[in-house]
C-alpha cells in the first residue's frame, strides 16, 4: 500500500510517499511560497538528483495537484497513476481534548479540527487547507489526521491542569496539552528495543531537542507529563522561544515597554531563547562554535539551555519516582554530542555515566551512549514523525477495510 | 481572491496602508510619479519596520520578506494586474476626481477602486468615472497596522458585488472589523473624533484646563490610548482642520466650525507629529517628548 504523508503549512506543503510493504520512502519533497508567482516545488527520489520547478501556485489545491503530477511524472515520477496512492495521512498540530489518537478524516472530524482553530491559530487552519486540498484532488482516497497532542492525552489532571481559576479551564480549555507527541510515540519504541525491555515497565524521559524543544515523562509507555503547555512556548529554553518564566514578567514587560499583545507574543516566541541570550544565533551549531571560540554570551546561552534540560529530567525522574533512561532525539538531540555531554555529566547522581567515545559517534542508528551496565541509560533514537504518520494511516485504513468486510 | 493591491499616494496614510498590507502577506504596488519621492517613501516605510523590529513585533527575516512584497511603480498603468487599488492621495476633491478618472481609464473594470477619503463624497468621485459601480470607500484609521477597524462606504452607485468583495477582503484577508456606512461626510469615525477634538480645543482656548490635563482626563478617565489633543497632533492638525472645514460646509452646523486655535497652529506651521510640534512636542520617531 502506498501512503502519502502531508504536512501543510500556511504557505508551504511537505510530502513523503511511503511504500508500506517495506516502509521505504519512494519520493519526498516540498512546495514553498504558495500564494506567490514564484512558488518552488522541490522533489526528490532517493538515489536521484533533486528536481526543482518554479511556477505560479496560488493555493493549496493547485499545490497538491502539482505534487501528484510530479509523483506520476514520466521522468521524475515513481507512480504510474495517482490511483496507486491508497491513503493520505496529515500532520495536525492541535487535537485539543477531542483527539487522543489518530483518526480517519470524516465530516465530524473536520468540524472538530475547525473548533480547535483558536488553540493553534497558526497551524490548524493551514492543516485544514491541506485536507481540503487533498479532498479536491483525490475525492475517493481515505485521509487520516495524526495529532501532535494526541499522545499526551494520557496525562493525569495533576500534570495537565494549571493552578488558575477552574472557570478558565472549563470555558476556554486552558490546560497543558504538550506537543511533539508523534515524535515521542515513535522514539520510545526504539528505546525499548535498544534497552531490550518491554515498554510497559519502563520509566523514560524523552528530550525532543530541535528547533522547538520539549521533555516528556513517559511512564510505562504513556505520556505522564510534558514540558510544553497550552502552546509550544512553555518548558525548555529553545532557539528563539523563552520557555519557562515567571508569568508576571509578561504584564510587567507590557507595562514597562508599552507593548501590544502581538509584540509581546512575538518577543517571547521569536526574539528570545538562544538568540536573545547569545545575541548571536538561534542555531545550536553556531552557539557551540562561538562558545569554543570563547564567546561569553554564547557560553551562557549554552549553559542555560543545558541546565534547563537537566532540571526537567530531574523533575520528571522525581515525578515518576524513578527513571530507566533518558532519550535524546530530533535535530540537536541526535547530532549535538556537546549538548548531550553537558546534560548527562550533571546527572551522574542519577546513575547516568556517559561513554565519551560512544557519545562522539555520529550515526543514524538507535543506540546507547552510556557505559554498559550503568543504572540509567542515555539513548539517541532518531525520530521519524512522517513514518509514524504513515504507519498510523496504514493501520487505520486497514482496520476500516476489515470492518467493511465483516 | 484579492492578493495584489495597488496603493496610490505615499503620504502618511498611503505608507501606513502599504505597510499594513505587506505585513499581512499581500503584494503591494506603490505608485508615485517621482522616483525620488518613491524612494523617500520606501525609506520611511523601512524606518517604520525598524521600529517594529526594535519592539520585537517582527524579526529581521520577516522585515526583509515584508519589504520584498512592496514594489515601486511609476504610473497607474502599471496596476493592471491588481485586484484592488486603494487611493490615498491628499484629501482634495479635484485631485481625487482626476486620479479616479485616470485609474478608471487605465484599469479593466474588474479591478475594484477604493478611496481612503474620510470626508469626500464617494458618489461624486464615482461620477467622474465610466464604471461607477466598482468605486467604493475604504477608510482606514491611522496607524493602519495597529487599528483594526475599516469603514466601508457605499456610494449611490456602488454595486453589491463590489461591496461584498470589499467586505470579504476587509474581514477575512485583513482580519479587521468592517463598519458598514452609507455615504455621509466624516462617516462615523471622523465625524465623532473631530467633534471631540474641536471641543477639546474650545476647552483649551477658554482656559478651562491645560492641554496636558485635558488629555489626561480622557486617557485615564475613558481609557483613550491618546487624549484628543495628542490625537490631533498625530493625525496632523492641517488634516483635522480640513476635515472639520468640510463637515462644517456640508452640514452647515456651527458645532463643526474649526476652532480658531487650530487655525492659528496650522498657520504657524505647527502641524503636530510630522513637524515635531503641535499641542505637544515629538521626536523624529513620533515619540512624545516629556
Amino acid at each position: 500500500m502506498n501512503i502519502l504523508v502531508i504536512n501543510s503549512g500556511s504557505s508551504s506543503l511537505k510530502y513523503q510517499l511511503y511504500d508500506m510493504r517495506t516502509e521505504k520512502v519512494l519520493a519526498s519533497g516540498r512546495v514553498e511560497r504558495i500564494g506567490m508567482e514564484t512558488s518552488i516545488l522541490s522533489h526528490e527520489v532517493p538515489g536521484k538528483p533533486e528536481v526543482r520547478e518554479v511556477s505560479e501556485i496560488l493555493e493549496h489545491t493547485t499545490a497538491v495537484r502539482k505534487v501528484l503530477d510530479m509523483l506520476t511524472h514520466r521522468d521524475f515520477g515513481v507512480l504510474k497513476s495517482i490511483k496507486e496512492i491508497e491513503a493520505v495521512g496529515h500532520r495536525v498540530v492541535h487535537g485539543g481534548e477531542s483527539f487522543s489518537e489518530s483518526v480517519m478524516v470524516t465530516p465530524e472530524v473536520k468540524l472538530e479540527i475547525r473548533k480547535l482553530f483558536d488553540l493553534a491559530p497558526l497551524h490548524n487552519p493551514a492543516h485544514m487547507t491541506g485536507i481540503t486540498a487533498v479532498e479536491a484532488n483525490l475525492p475517493d482516497v481515505p485521509q487520516t489526521a495524526v495529532f501532535d497532542t494526541a499522545f499526551h492525552q494520557t496525562m493525569p489532571p495533576v500534570a495537565y491542569r494549571y493552578a488558575i481559576p477552574t472557570v478558565l479551564y472549563r470555558k476556554h480549555k486552558i490546560r497543558r496539552y504538550g506537543f511533539h507527541g508523534t515524535s515521542v510515540d515513535f522514539v520510545i519504541r526504539g528505546a525499548a528495543e535498544v534497552l531490550g525491555r518491554p515498554l510497559e515497565e519502563l520509566k523514560l524521559v524523552v528530550c525532543h531537542i530541535g528547533n522547538g524543544a520539549s521533555c516528556t515523562a513517559v511512564l510505562h509507555g504513556k505520556s505522564y507529563d510534558t514540558s510544553m503547555g497550552l502552546t509550544p512556548l512553555e518548558g525548555l529554553m529553545m532557539g528563539t522561544r523563552s520557555g519557562d518564566l515567571d508569568p508576571a514578567v509578561v504584564p510587567y514587560t507590557i507595562n514597562k515597554e508599552d507593548l501590544t499583545l502581538n509584540e509581546v507574543n512575538s518577543m517571547l516566541n521569536k526574539h528570545s531563547g538562544l538568540l536573545a541570550v547569545s545575541g548571536l544565533s538561534s542555531d545550536m551549531r553556531e552557539i557551540v562554535q562561538a562558545m569554543e571560540e570563547g564567546h561569553e554570551q554564547a557560553s551562557l546561552a549554552f549553559e542555560m539551555y543545558a541546565y534547563r534540560i537537566r532540571k526537567y529530567i530531574g523533575a520528571y525522574a522525581a515525578a515518576m519516582n524513578g527513571i530507566d533512561a533518558v532519550v535524546f532525539t530530533a535535530g540537536v538531540g541526535e547530532n549535538s554530542d556537546v549538548l548531550r555531554k553537558s546534560v548527562c555529566d550533571g546527572l551522574s547522581f542519577l546513575g547516568i555515566r556517559l561513554d565519551d567515545a560512544r557519545n562522539a559517534v555520529r550515526s543514524p542508528e538507535p543506540r546507547a551512549v552510556t557505559k554498559d551496565g550503568c543504572p540509567v541509560a542515555a539513548l539517541v533514537i532518531p525520530t521519524n514523525e512522517e513514518l509514524l504518520i504513515a504507519r498510523d494511516t496504514y493501520r487505520i485504513v486497514r482496520e476500516s477495510r476489515q470492518q467493511e468486510r465483516t | 481572491m484579492i492578493r495584489k493591491i495597488g496603493v496610490v499616494g505615499i503620504g502618511t496614510m498611503g505608507r501606513s496602508i502599504a505597510e499594513m498590507l505587506a505585513v499581512k502577506g499581500l503584494d503591494v504596488l506603490l505608485v508615485e510619479k517621482s522616483e525620488s519621492m518613491l524612494n523617500e517613501a520606501l525609506a520611511l516605510l523601512e524606518a517604520s519596520l525598524d521600529r517594529q523590529l526594535e519592539r520585537w513585533a517582527i524579526t529581521l527575516a520577516e522585515k526583509k520578506l515584508i519589504l520584498n512584497r512592496i514594489h515601486k511603480m511609476k504610473s497607474v498603468q502599471d496596476l493592471a494586474e491588481c485586484d484592488l487599488v486603494i487611493e490615498a492621495a491628499s484629501e482634495d476633491l479635484e485631485v481625487k476626481k482626476e486620479l479616479f478618472k485616470e485609474l478608471d481609464r487605465a484599469l479593466p473594470p474588474r479591478v475594484v477602486l477604493a478611496s481612503n477619503t474620510s470626508t469626500l463624497s464617494l458618489t461624486e468621485l464615482a461620477a467622474a468615472t465610466r464604471h461607477p459601480r466598482r468605486i467604493i470607500g475604504m477608510h482606514f484609521v491611522y496607524p493602519a497596522l495597529g487599528i483594526d477597524v475599516v469603514e466601508i462606504i457605499r456610494g449611490l452607485q456602488t454595486s453589491d458585488e463590489t461591496f461584498q468583495q470589499t467586505k470579504e477582503f476587509v474581514e477575512h484577508v485583513l482580519d479587521k472589523k468592517g463598519i458598514m456606512v452609507y455615504e455621509s461626510p466624516g462617516f462615523v469615525t471622523t465625524r465623532l473624533i473631530c467633534l471631540l477634538i474641536n471641543e477639546a480645543l474650545h476647552l483649551l482656548a477658554e482656559g478651562v484646563a491645560s492641554a496636558e490635563d485635558i488629555d489626561s482626563a480622557m486617557r485615564v478617565g475613558y481609557q483613550f490610548e491618546y487624549g484628543p489633543l495628542e490625537m490631533a497632533d498625530r493625525f496632523g492638525l492641517d488634516a483635522v482642520w480640513a476635515a472639520l472645514e468640510r463637515m462644517f460646509r456640508e452640514y452647515g452646523e456651527l458645532k463643526y466650525r474649526p476652532s480658531i486655535l487650530l487655525k492659528k497652529k496650522v498657520r504657524a506651521g505647527h502641524l503636530g507629529v510630522k513637524t515635531g510640534n503641535g499641542f505637544f512636542e515629538y521626536d523624529k520617531d513620533g515619540e512624545r517628548l516629556p
